[in-house]
């Protein structure tokens, strides 16, 4: 670098820390004022590590941050008046008012979000990593945290994968020595945060936090290497806010004054500022210029921001889910001029393998799904083809590679996590819950999350209480997420197909004891669509909704009663979210009785769903009223005859249909 | 009562129950009651007992009250809706005595309570214009079904016409009401007696070839003659007030004319003092205000007694409606030629005609009426002498 270009480097430096201070001072008085009708969490104190780092970063560069992330946001480049906007709860704002000030987002210049929660944002950097070095970019990732979250397992989880895959991230940690008010000496077994990054084989440099070319210096060389496949580099930034942990909240119940004004000498900015002076970098008078002008953006910023309009309250539902595409080849368009037996397993490792072949930025994660092709075969043959990048063995840390997949959905791969058992993804679940389902709608629209969640569900084999879970009433009770839960090869892989090209997460869950039947395939590419019930057998007296494997016990309990004369409807969902009940209502409207057969639990389940919508818009058409026949509500036992007991039989739905229609 | 809806036990099985306890509740004619044990023993309620809101017949077996160590009945069969099944009697222990609807509820006329129905159900009955509490639930709910109520439909549209409503006209709205409270409110009975009016038809055609102005009809002349029988027998115009009878001072003789609408009767007046002439130029001057709509409420009222006549569409002998508060009257069939056999046992072709009389039966008894109408009979068979006497 020339010097005059150093120098123009340094001033840049400059500025930015005083806008992050000028912005979060201005905010804080907004607070006080009643301004912000949510949380305020200032970086003021810290501006030199979000300064540092970003000064060397791309706006292709993605970086994730926390509840604390005012800074990372104008470091990276975002506007002061979007920023304030926001916290102001104005459609102007960085994610629309959705957000405030722990959500921030801006994927435009790589702000690709904050969160709420401690820890993802490790997890999500690392995503992104594993996307730029599966699509061959020279980006990294960057995750700022505090030094609370390295006691969480995301980071060692998230540090653990960027390590072995080399992956190109940042890991920021701004030990500020408090999580809240829980200084780290005091919950930390060994005090060196850098030393954790050590015990996973990474790059670990400890920086003097408030010394923001320090931390330029260290984050050039730790991108640097990134970009050039040198794998993560875990910085720790010694530093201190200097205002309380979030406006409004005391701040000497933890700490002294004495600490503070002893922190508040060693403030980034001042120290900066002398150097530059000491230095002769530049003028007094210049400096003084800066940070009138940076003094005055704040302002018109505030000003702006003040004047935006609120957002409409009929937009407060848009972007829970990315918009709809459209396929040419839907299911009815579909001839199929040679049908196939395939079993079902077959049928979606077909799709799986038609989709990675046409979209490169399709990856797989999972437990055993590379070489050996997955516990159930569903990627069998696809590591040959493909290779380790797209056939990812994972270590054992469901919530870390969920995560991961989220960071990578986030920064423009699709990654297919294939956690064999829906029940081990629970360890996950709020990666799911939190994260991935939300980031759409917290994004305002401006991030897809294209990330599949496939698993097997259902009782059966003796498997017992962690390895049969039917959870697909739970994640339907999640706006952002699609669930999908086929009964039949061609359904399976028409969804997966559809699972695969969608912009939303997907949970994609097959049934155990469905996974080796077979059934009709067409050889040509069809997709079906989400939300459009199949009529597996048309009948007049009663109408059943069944899922999964209840789709087959009720076609058998469908033959025993013709000989009764009973005429069964049966209606396969396919998807539980969305939930088509228009076909169902008309299914009812025809018969006028309605019985729901779900493997899963009944209590707040899918079928108390219908039921109430049934009972909503079909109300004068019911005969009798709605049933269910559920599982029972209890762990799944081992022993077959307890089993079995927990489990709707065919003769129980026998049963249950028969009392319906004498009622 | 034949039926009511159960609502619920008020004990349970294995409860011991007293004489005179109330035992469960039963809705009927819209109250619900306790119904009291009127037995004592453990009470037993068999799984297929009623649920809340079956409706039970007199009679049917609910549950049973059994004695100390007694066992249940085995298989107490379900209770159905509509009939208790025999074989539920049948197997009652020895010792047991069956809970049921007590028949003391049938005295109390006749049910109107509808069971509960599906909302389907209740949609169905309203597009078929089906009175849910006219149908019987068949189903183990109790509830009425859409099937229930379309049942009930064909069967309404095989037993019956498709029905169209045509809305009634206040004047018939009023006869019907009369008509009705005439037969609700006296005791009528009707005779028919035969006579010769061969003698009618004869002095008939006598006034008509001599061109009479106007020519009586034979309504005119039954009525002349009427009104001596009656005087003659003044308790066929006798009213029953309860306590005692009253009569007419004059004897005033409705007569029935068909119009376009409906049915009018008005009234001679004093008959008795009016010639044959008179009563046929009256009746003439009558029947046209009657048809052309202008009669005056003057003219139809104060009637005794009424005749009504038939006979032009060749009816013989029918059941005449009593004019309430009249208390009598007369049907007049049609005259016709009929072969007759004299006493001398030759057969000559005579006209003929048949009387219907309808009386109240609490003001006249069958003999005076019957007496009535015999000198009728008889008068109308020589009826110059009883037309022309005066
Ligand atoms: C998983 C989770 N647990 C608890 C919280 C509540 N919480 C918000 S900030 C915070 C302290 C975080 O400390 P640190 O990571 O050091 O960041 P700092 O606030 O010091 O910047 C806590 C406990 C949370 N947001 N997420
Ligand atoms: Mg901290």
């Amino acid at each position: 670098m020339s010097s005059s270009n150093e120098t123009a480097f340094r001033l840049g430096l400059y500025r930015t820390m005083l806008v992050i201070r000028v912005v979060e001072e201005r905010l804080a008085k907004s607070h006080q004022r009643g301004m912000i009708p949510g949380a305020c969490h200032t970086y003021v104190g810290q501006e030199a590590v979000a300064t540092g780092v970003c000064a060397h970063l791309r706006d292709k560069d993605a970086i994730f941050s926390t509840h604390r992330g005012h800074g990372h946001a104008l470091a990276k480049g975002m506007h002061p008046r979007e920023l304030m906007a926001e916290l102001y709860g104005r459609e102007t704002g960085c994610s629309r008012g959705r957000g405030g000030s722990m959500h921030l987002f801006a994927p435009e210049i790589g702000m690709l979000g904050t969160s709420g929660i401690v820890g993802p944002c490790i997890l999500q950097a690392t995503g992104a990593g594993y996307s730029f070095k599966l699509m061959k970019q020279d980006h990294v990732g960057v995750a700022f945290f505090g030094d609370g979250a390295v006691n969480n397992g995301a980071f060692h989880e998230g540090l653990n994968m960027a390590s072995i895959w080399k992956l190109p991230v940042l890991f920021v940690c701004e030990n500020n020595q408090f999580a809240t008010e829980v200084p780290f000496e005091s919950v930390a077994g060994n005090p060196s945060i850098a030393a954790r990054g050590a015990a996973y084989g990474m790059h670990s440099v400890v920086v003097d936090g408030n010394d923001v070319v320090a931390v330029a210096a260290a984050a050039e060389e730790a991108a640097g290497r990134a970009r050039s496949g040198g794998g993560p580099t875990l910085l720790e930034c010694k530093t201190y806010r200097t205002r309380p942990h979030s406006e409004g909240m005391g701040d000497f119940t933890y700490r002294t004054r004495e600490d503070v004004e002893h922190w508040k000498a060693l403030c980034p900015i001042k120290r900066f500022r002398e150097q530059l002076l000491s230095e002769g970098s530049a003028s007094a008078s210049e400096l003084d210029a800066v940070e009138k002008e940076v003094i005055d953006l704040t302002e018109a910023a505030h000003q702006f921001a003040e004047a935006s309009p609120y957002p409409s309250p009929d937009s407060a539902t848009r972007h829970v889910y990315a918009p709809a595409r459209a396929s040419a080849l839907r299911e009815g368009s579909v001839q199929s001029t040679k049908p196939r037996e395939l079993t079902f397993m077959k049928a979606t490792l077909e799709a799986l393998s038609e989709e990675m072949a046409r979209q490169p930025e399709i990856f797989v994660l999972g437990e055993g799904i590379g070489v050996r092709g997955g516990n159930f075969a569903t990627t069998s043959g696809l590591f040959a083809k493909y290779g380790p990048e797209r056939l990812r063995d994972t270590p054992i840390c469901e919530r870390g590679f969920v995560g991961l997949a989220c960071g990578a959905a986030m920064s423009g791969t699709r990654p297919v996590v294939d956690f064999m058992f829906a029940d081990f993804v629970l360890d996950a679940a709020g990666e799911i819950i939190n994260q991935i389902a939300k980031i759409q709608y917290m994004s305002s629209g401006r991030l897809e999350m294209p990330v599949l969640l496939r698993g097997c569900i259902g009782i059966g084999h003796a498997a017992a209480t962690h390895h049969s879970g039917s959870y697909y009433s739970m994640y339907a009770n999640f706006p952002g997420l699609r669930v999908v839960v086929p009964s039949n090869p061609r359904d399976a892989k028409g969804l997966l197909k559809t699972a695969l090209t969608c912009g939303d997460p997907v949970l994609f869950l097959e049934h155990r004891e469905l996974m080796g039947t077979k059934g009709d395939v067409p050889e040509e590419e069809y997709y079906i669509g989400f939300g459009e019930a199949s009529v597996v057998r048309e009948g007049t007296h009663v109408t059943v909704v069944a899922l999964a494997l209840m789709v087959h016990k009720t076609l058998a309990a469908i033959e025993l009663l013709k000989a009764e004369g009973i005429s069964v409807e049966l209606i396969d969902p396919r998807t539980v979210a969305p939930l088509d009940s228009e076909t169902i209502l008309k299914s009812v409207a025809k018969t006028g009785r309605l019985l729901i057969v779900d493997e899963a639990f009944g209590p707040f389940g899918v079928g108390a769903e219908i039921a109430a919508r049934i009972a909503d818009s079909g109300f004068d058409e019911l005969d009798a009223p709605i049933r269910r026949l559920n599982g029972k509500p209890s762990p799944t036992p081992y022993s077959p005859p307890l089993e079995a007991a927990v489990v709707p039989s065919i003769e129980m739905i026998v049963g249950a249909i028969r009392d319906l229609c004498a009622e | 009562m034949e039926e009511g809806t159960f609502l619920e036990w008020l004990k349970q099985s294995g409860d011991s129950i007293k004489e005179g306890e109330p035992l469960f509740t039963l809705e009927s004619d819209k109250a619900a009651q306790e119904v009291e044990s009127t037995d004592s023993g453990i009470l037993h309620i068999p799984d297929n007992g009623p649920r809340a809101g079956t409706v039970v017949k007199v009679g049917a077996v609910l549950g049973y009250l059994l004695a100390e160590g007694e066992a249940p009945p085995v298989e107490a069969g379900e209770v159905k809706p509509e009939t208790a099944p025999a074989n539920v009697r049948d197997e009652v222990p020895q010792n047991s005595v069956a809970v049921g609807v007590p028949a003391r509820f049938s005295s109390e006329g006749a049910a109107t309570i509808s069971a509960p129905a599906s909302p389907r159900a209740r949609r169905a009955a309203l597009a078929g214009g089906i009175d849910l509490s006219a149908v019987t639930p068949t189903g183990s709910s109790g509830r009425i079904r859409e099937r229930d109520v379309l049942a009930a439909q064909m069967e309404r549209d095989r037993s019956g016409v498709k029905w169209v409503d045509v809305p009634t006209s206040a004047t018939r709205r009023l006869i019907a009401e009369r008509l009705e409270r005439s037969v609700s409110q006296t005791v009528p009975v009707t005779i028919t007696g035969r006579c010769d009016a061969t003698g009618l038809v004869c002095l008939r055609n006598q006034l008509k070839a001599v061109e009479a102005v106007p020519v009586p009809s034979f309504n005119d002349m039954i009525i002349k003659i009427t009104a001596g029988a009656l005087h003659a027998h003044p308790k066929i115009t006798g009213r029953w007030a309860g306590s005692s009878i009253q009569f007419p001072e004059a004897v005033h003789i409705g007569f029935t004319v068909e119009t376009e609408e409906d049915l009018v009767v008005p009234v001679l007046r004093d008959v008795a003092s009016l010639r044959l002439s008179d009563v046929a130029r009256r009746s003439k001057e009558l029947i046209e205000s009657a048809r052309s709509r202008r009669i005056s409420s003057s003219e139809i009222r104060d009637g005794c007694f009424t005749v009504t006549s038939l006979g032009s569409f060749g009816v013989d002998a029918f059941t005449p409606v009593i004019q309430f508060p009249e208390t009598a009257i007369l049907g007049v069939g049609a005259i016709s030629r009929e072969a007759v056999s004299l006493p001398d046992g030759s057969i000559v072709s005579r006209e003929q005609l048949t009387l219907s009389l309808t009386f109240d039966h609490r003001a006249i008894d069958g003999a005076t009426a019957a007496r009535f109408l015999q000198t009728l009979r008889k008068r109308l068979e020589s009826p110059t002498v009883w037309l022309f006497n005066d």
